[in-house]
């Protein structure tokens, strides 16, 4: 009878304790984006999509696996737990609120985040940073934030990334091809 | 109807209403006649015809309240009963011919008609499809006019005429034909005359 | 006899009486009808039945508005996951194009490095 209320005991209070833990253990990858009011009111476009886990599994019940494009996309976020795009395209050159972006890199520090990426053009005049989240060896979320003279983006994806499996995608759903090949 | 009649009806109707069997008995007796030989004649058949005919006179002593006067009590007798029979022979749809029995039994008992004439026509009456058949019976068994029949039907006007003309010219043409090829060897002229309601046009 | 169709007709299908033991069988019938129990419900339990045909009208249509709703619902985010995919593969391709024109340029600027 001691046994069987020792692992009572075990699974009522230890077993939600240590899956607590575990949670609290794992690293919280996703930014906190900026609310980016003002770019929003004189954007001529604006996208914003937050696809938190539930949204990307309904999401992924609705991508048809016969498919050979979906059934890449549905392959790409099989490990992702989230994904937050924001992008405002301008009619003109805009200059952004640097205090907005400052504030958001200043959340991509290491040793969580690292900068893979972090280039400047002047033939484009677009400045585009990449930080990857690495825990424990594993790339677990990938922040990208792009300045055009017409359009900012910041894209934030959190878990699993596989930059090959979304290669995978080039060519398709109007994804440009990414020429990874040659980087190798 | 003669107004006598109708108020004795309507009587008749309300006492049966308020729960005298006497008074829904005498309504059964009263309308009997006209509810079994509409059966009878869609049917075709002695049996079903006393089922369905009961069924009817059923289906009255639930919904007496309804009915409204005489002639509504009338018209709605007619009205069941034809659709009751019409739903019977959808469900059973081999009902096409009078058997020699129901011939015999049928034989009119007036000496100056030709019995074996009218077999035959009763037969053939029962071979037309079930609504020109209904028509046929409304216009000749309960002598209605064609409004009067399209109003018991649910029809138009002009569909009931095209009923009775088609029928007609089938019935004319096969008694003809039956006459012609008589046993005794002696053809009935039969012609289409124009009745107390005016022809059927 | 009459030789025209309309009189023949009329005397071929004159009425037939069923007998006259036709409305004792009818009363009996009847009376047969009554005595039997009825087979509908009390007036509460018609009721019951009539609010438990409603719940089941009421809850077919809301799982029906809540499968619209679902379809609708997965169908925004398959189209938000693909507009998200394209969005990011256009910034990994900025990238990559940026990253290729200044080591272009680092290498015609300093072309003995």
């Amino acid at each position: 009878m001691r046994a069987f209320v020792r692992r009572l005991t075990f699974a009522c209070i230890l077993l939600p304790a240590m899956l607590a833990a575990a949670l609290a253990a794992a690293p919280d990858v996703r930014v906190k984006m900026p609310n980016f009011g003002s770019l929003a009111e004189k954007a001529s476009d604006s996208v914003n999509i937050t696809l938190d886990s539930a949204l990307l599994s309904i999401a992924a019940g609705f991508l048809d696996s016969s498919k050979p494009e979906d059934a890449a996309a549905k392959e790409l976020i099989a490990g992702l737990k989230g994904i937050y795009v924001k992008s405002y395209t301008f009619d003109k050159d805009y200059a952004y609120p640097s205090a907005d972006v400052d504030m958001l890199k200043k959340q991509l520090s290491a040793p969580l985040w690292q900068r893979l990426v972090g280039v400047r053009s002047r033939k484009e005049q677009a400045n585009v940073d990449i930080y990857m989240a690495i825990d424990q060896g594993s790339a677990n979320g990938l922040v990208i934030i792009a300045s055009e003279p017409r359009q900012f983006t910041i894209v934030n994806i959190v878990g699993s990334i596989d930059l090959q499996k979304l290669h995978r995608l080039e060519g398709k759903f109007g994804i440009p091809r990414l020429q990874l090949e040659e980087k190798k | 109807m003669t107004v006598a009649d109708a108020c004795a009806t309507e009587d008749l109707l309300s006492r049966a209403v308020g729960g005298e069997s006497a008074a829904f008995t005498a309504l059964v007796r009263k309308h009997q006649r006209l509810v079994y030989s509409l059966a009878l004649r869609m049917l075709s058949d002695r049996h079903k015809a006393e089922d369905l005919a009961q069924d009817v006179f059923l289906q009255l002593h639930r919904s007496a309240a309804s009915i409204e006067s005489a002639a509504h009590l009338l018209f709605w007798l007619r009205r069941v009963t034809i659709n009751r029979a019409i739903d019977r022979l959808r469900r059973e749809p081999r009902y096409e011919d009078v058997s020699l029995e129901e011939g015999l039994l049928l034989v009119s008992d007036a000496c100056d008609e030709d019995p074996l004439l009218q077999r035959r026509l009763r037969e053939l009456v029962g071979r037309l499809p079930a609504a020109p058949r209904a028509v046929v019976l409304l216009r000749y068994q309960e002598d209605l006019d064609p409004a009067e029949i399209a109003r018991t039907l649910s029809m138009s006007i002009n569909t009931v005429k095209s009923h009775l003309k088609r029928s007609l010219a089938i019935l004319r043409e096969q008694v003809g034909n039956t006459a012609a090829m008589g046993p005794d060897g002696t053809a009935s002229r039969l012609e289409h005359a124009p009745t107390k309601h005016g022809s059927v046009t | 006899m009459s030789n025209n169709l309309d009189d023949q007709l009329r005397s071929a299908l004159r009425a037939v009486d069923p007998g006259d033991e036709f409305a004792a069988r009818v009363m009996a019938r009847i009376a047969n009808e009554s005595m039997r129990p009825r087979r509908s419900m009390p007036a509460g339990y018609q009721w019951l039945s009539a609010a438990l045909v409603a719940a089941v009208v009421f809850g077919a249509l809301i799982v029906h508005d809540r499968q619209v709703r679902r379809e609708q619902q997965g169908l925004e985010a398959r189209r938000q996951l693909i507009e998200a995919l394209r969005v990011t593969g256009e910034k990994l391709d900025l990238a990559y194009r940026v990253v290729n024109d200044e080591a272009h340029a680092a290498t015609r600027e300093n072309p003995g490095a």
